[in-house]
């Protein structure tokens, strides 16, 4: 006991790999042990989770858990194995274990084979994206970031649609590219600060000239505007998405994407500050291209899973315009929107799945008339759709709400034009999320044999029932009372946009638990500072 | 004349693969070593026996601290490392072998001798700065492998590619003998180290033929690291080999080249600043080269082991950016990756006998479905994979951190991008041999064969590959160990030393 008191995080994270690793070790024939063991491993996760992070008072915005101890230098600097949890990652960690095992519930019948490995690679992934989401040092940060693409890879490629092996390889390649360049980035800056640490990293930052500055932001941001995916780097996504498993996608959908928007509030704009206020306008630009784009090509697709895929583009574009605005509102409204989307969006795949393991399509024009067959079914796809849509007193109005009103306050020269922009990428999104349910479950019911309504046979089961029910409550929780899930971002964010704009003579800015953590080293970080760039502080004293 | 037990001590690893390499000569003398198990067996054993005594010996010396020396061969930390590298890819070269002939039906005790007598000379190669045993150890362990190449005297490929090898291989020597000579007329004396600082006395360092002799001898070690633009033996020799020859080729021949010139070039010609900033520049532009021309051919493989080929070439470009950034800390990180990649090597090819893919059927195609038939091979491919195009947070990845780190540290960001876009570039082919195992179904024409023969039998290809496989997991989680404890020691103490 003493040992998971001192590493609560370490189990958090670790635990779901090692579960993993004896669930591939099981022989094939025993596949549906596997999941069904996987399954009772992520949800005992997940109420571990609740229980240790809820058990603190998340409200006040500081650390709710966090280790840190140095972990190896290999001949050069120093990294730190440091983990925490904050106001910034609590909800989405806490989101990250709700959809494990809800996917897994949710997919329960989608695999026919394989299923033992299908669940050991999700757990392997619920390491990489817990692991990144909690990492306090830029280089365990990358390790997670990293390994995550692995199971990824494969849960696209094995199990999924026809062009499986194209959509993975441009997955994994298209995301590695972005993160080679920027530990190009890394080494740079820390070869600068001597080490890995966060709040070191940004010292050394503030003390290089503001080109250089600019061009490590735009590595930092491009790396991780990959994985949001920011206009015009998202082209990986519609395919990764159509092509992966339900499950793939919901988690991609739910968590992955989420990792990029939270690696700019976590490290990208506090690191980099001035630079992030210079290129805040751009990306502003760019986040609107992605709503009106992305909900224009979602409007003329003729796949479900594909408009669903491509209205992620659109609002994960409000996400990064919530945080280019840098007002205390908008990055809320971006912190919110993250979770909105993770439910929505993912509850959405989960429905198309569903639709799709009875219909064997996903074509809009195959189905119409759903509504008569299933009628549970259509009404929670019309609960999650008007979330979706951001209808008052569900989730995803307050997210876009904050967000456009952080635009307009954000002071910018096209600011308010901007937010007018992206309105109009709200009444899209309602455009296409209930045109496409018209046809689909309204009208009369498509009788045609090979239609996909006529393969439907059953509604939702109880299975089913039990995945949806948590979602629904979710949406109208978050719509109503979104201070439970943004309260404990609040201090931070607000802190953060203070400094960034009005410098305080500290000329870093961070979350505090990497402030609090790296508190004891600020004199030896303040000295790398200064140090000459030929040499690069602490790391080779072994050798003279 | 007697010799000191310190003296022993420095000889006996290398006496024990010669000793074992008579033996088994002796052994495969027996007109039915072909049909007999037992002396089969019984050479295998011994060959296993030599590699592993010289393991054991060179581990105790480690523990012990001591670095014997027997005249100019100076069994240091360095020594002590790179033999433990050579035994350690020798040992899982002999037990990949015993499967590979026997699915080839042609088990040979010779192969087994050449092999020990290789992994003397490479053990000679890089624990001296004398030249002439530096001569003598680079022809030692290359001989061999011009035989071993062309072993399989029944495929004509196997004869050509042999051939090439030696024709280019004597060229490449009788440069590197060509340098040293220039260097030995200057200087008055063999001793590389001693030459270096006479020739700083002389203020001779710039001469030109100085230069020159300094040119031929990195001629020399490029080719046998095969660095572009003398790299074209490489997929042919690859190809043409048995499988575990090619893997221990890959690795062995790479890692003791990069040994000795880490001796030669940072070591003992320490005190020839400019010449040695020179070779610097040089090996710069033959990275990029290397890394570009490498990466982009083994796009377009489909040949298995020409893939590998070119892949063991684009790994020389990064072992050689180590050496551009030229710190203790980078040849730390360039002794780190060469164990690293020792294990995914020599597990890469491991896998093609493990998979029992004899002859010529070595493509993507042959691969198609295997992942899943035998699972832990598939996995340990993975892991190969992975670790070879440098995905964390397997071991491959540390040792492209250190090297990029201490590029990027030295000031050269532009290479390092450079790097970086070539590893990028090289997780598509690696992705290419996953994609294959794991991703696409046999087709139905392999099946049917599949089904015909028996089924492939390989325990100890297959304890070699999980043993690599287990080295490149401990690579990725206890890096710290390998590095600090292993790669760093034998730079700073062992390279101090001859310094």
């Amino acid at each position: 006991m003493t040992w998971l008191n001192l590493h609560p995080l370490t189990f958090l994270v670790f635990a779901p790999t090692v579960l993993g690793f004896l669930l591939m070790a099981l022989p094939h024939a025993l596949g549906k042990l596997a999941r069904l063991l996987g399954f009772l491993g992520a949800l005992a996760i997940f109420v571990l989770s609740l229980a240790w992070l809820l058990g603190h008072n998340p409200a006040a915005g500081g650390t709710v858990l966090a280790e840190r101890t140095p972990w190896f230098t290999l001949v050069g600097l120093p990294v730190d194995y440091a983990l925490a949890v904050d106001g910034l990652n609590l909800w989405l960690v806490l989101l990250t274990t709700f959809l494990v095992p809800l996917t897994m519930l949710g997919t329960w019948n989608s695999l026919k084979d394989r299923m033992g490995t299908f669940a050991a690679l999700f757990l392997l992934l619920e390491t990489g994206m817990l692991g990144a989401l909690v990492a306090q040092d830029l280089f365990v940060f990358y390790l997670f970031w990293e390994a995550m693409l692995i199971p990824m890879y494969f849960m696209i490629g094995v199990w999924g649609g026809d062009e499986r092996r194209y959509a993975a390889n441009k997955f994994f390649l298209y995301t590695l590219s972005g993160s080679l360049l920027w530990l190009v980035a890394l080494l740079y800056l820390a070869n600068k600060a001597g080490g890995f640490n966060p709040a070191l990293m940004a010292q050394a930052a503030s003390a290089l000239p503001f080109g250089v500055q600019g061009w490590l932001f735009i590595a930092f941001a491009v790396a991780f505007a990959i994985k949001v995916p920011l206009f015009p780097l998202h082209t990986w996504l519609p395919d990764a998405h159509v092509q992966a498993p339900t499950a793939g996608s919901v988690i991609l959908a739910g968590v992955l994407l989420k990792l990029g928007g939270y690696g700019f509030i976590r490290f990208a704009i506090p690191m980099f500050p001035q630079a992030a206020m210079h290129y805040a306008k751009p990306i502003a630009l760019l986040s609107v291209i992605a709503i009106v784009y992305g909900a224009l090509v979602a409007m003329v697709q003729r796949d479900i899973k594909k408009l669903v895929a491509y209205s992620s583009v659109s609002h994960m574009g409000f996400v990064m315009l919530g945080l280019a605005s840098m007002t205390v509102i908008g990055t809320q409204g971006a912190m919110l929107q993250m979770l909105n989307h993770g439910v929505s969006t993912g509850a959405l795949f989960l429905l198309v799945g569903m639709l799709y393991d009875r219909a064997h399509t996903r074509m809009i024009s195959d189905f119409g008339g759903v509504a008569v067959k299933m009628p549970i079914f259509t009404t929670f796809f019309m609960i999650v759709t008007l979330s979706s849509i951001g209808l008052p007193l569900t989730n995803g109005f307050v997210g876009e709400f904050w967000i456009l009103n952080g635009t307009f306050l954000s002071g910018f020269t096209w600011g308010r034009l901007y937010a007018v922009l992206a309105t109009s990428g709200v009444l899209l999104g309602a455009v296409y999320m209930l045109w496409m349910f018209m046809r689909v479950f309204w009208g009369p019911e498509n009788k045609d044999e090979d239609s996909g309504t006529h393969h439907l046979h059953s509604d939702l089961n109880a299975r089913e029932i039990a995945v949806m029910l948590p979602i629904v409550v979710l949406i109208v929780w978050m719509g109503v009372h979104p201070r439970t899930f943004v309260g404990a971002s609040e201090a931070p964010v607000a802190a953060l946009l203070q400094e960034i704009k009005a410098p305080a003579p500290r000329p870093f800015i961070l979350a505090p638990a990497v402030r609090e953590a790296a508190a004891p080293g600020e004199s030896a970080g303040a000295h790398a500072s200064e140090a000459p760039v030929s040499e690069a502080p602490a790391a080779h004293e072994v050798h003279r | 004349m007697s010799l000191t037990p310190s003296q022993w001590a420095a000889l006996l690893p290398l006496l024990l693969p010669a000793f074992g390499a008579c033996l088994v000569v002796l052994m495969s003398l027996d007109k039915d070593q072909g049909t007999t198990k037992w002396i089969r067996g019984a050479m295998y054993g011994t060959a296993l026996l030599a590699v592993a005594g010289s393991f054991w010996f060179l581990t105790s010396l480690w523990k012990t601290g001591s670095q014997p020396a027997f005249f100019q061969l100076h069994m240091d930390r360095l020594a002590q490392f790179t033999g433990i590298f050579v035994a350690v890819a020798a040992a899982l070269t002999i037990l990949q072998s015993w499967d590979h002939f026997h699915q080839e039906g042609w088990v040979k005790g010779e192969t087994l001798s050449l092999l020990l007598f290789s992994v003397t000379g490479m053990m000679l190669f890089a624990s001296t700065t004398h030249f002439v045993a530096l001569f003598l150890g680079l022809e030692l362990f290359s001989i061999p492998l011009y035989a071993l190449v062309g072993t399989v005297r029944a495929r004509s490929e196997s004869a050509e590619g042999g051939m090439k090898y030696f024709m280019t291989g004597a060229v490449a020597s009788s440069c590197f003998l060509m340098g040293g000579v220039l260097i030995y007329g200057l200087s008055g004396t063999f001793d590389l180290a001693a030459a270096a600082g006479a020739l700083k006395a002389q203020g001779a360092l710039l001469d030109p033929l100085v230069m020159a002799g300094a040119a031929l001898m990195l001629l020399g070690f490029l080719f046998k690291v095969s660095a572009v633009p003398f790299h074209q033996w490489t997929p042919d020799a690859y190809e043409a080999s048995p499988h575990p020859i090619a893997g221990f080729m890959s690795v062995a021949t790479k890692g003791v080249a990069f040994i000795a010139l880490l001796r030669v070039f940072p070591g003992s010609f320490a005190p020839m600043g400019p010449v040695t900033a020179k070779v610097q520049t040089v090996l710069a532009a033959l990275a990029v080269a290397t890394l570009v021309l490498g990466n982009l051919t083994a796009l377009v493989q489909s040949n298995v082991k020409r893939m590998l080929a070119y892949s063991s070439i684009s790994h020389a470009g990064y072992l050689m950016l180590g050496f551009v950034a030229g710190t203790p800390a980078a040849y730390t990180g360039v002794l780190f990756y060469l164990v690293i990649y020792l294990a995914m090597n020599m597990g890469a090819f491991g896998l093609l006998t493990a998979f029992g893919l004899v002859g010529e059927k070595t493509t993507f195609d042959d691969l198609r479905g295997l992942g899943w038939k035998r699972p832990a091979m598939g996995f340990s491919a993975a892991v190969f994979m992975l670790s070879l195009a440098g995905i964390p947070p397997l071991g491959g990845f540390y040792g492209k951190y250190m090297i990029f780190r201490e590029l990027v540290g030295a000031g050269h960001v532009g290479l390092a991008i450079l790097g970086v876009l070539a590893s990028l570039v090289s997780a598509y082919y690696y992705l290419r041999f996953l994609v294959a195992l794991f991703l696409q179904a046999p087709s139905a024409e392999a099946e049917r064969l599949a089904s015909d023969r028996p089924a492939v039998h390989a325990p100890l290809a297959g304890a070699a590959v999980l043993v690599s496989a287990a080295i490149v997991l401990a690579g990725g989680l206890i890096q710290y160990a390998l590095a600090d404890g292993f790669a760093k020691r034998a730079i700073v103490e062992g390279l101090g030393l001859i310094r």
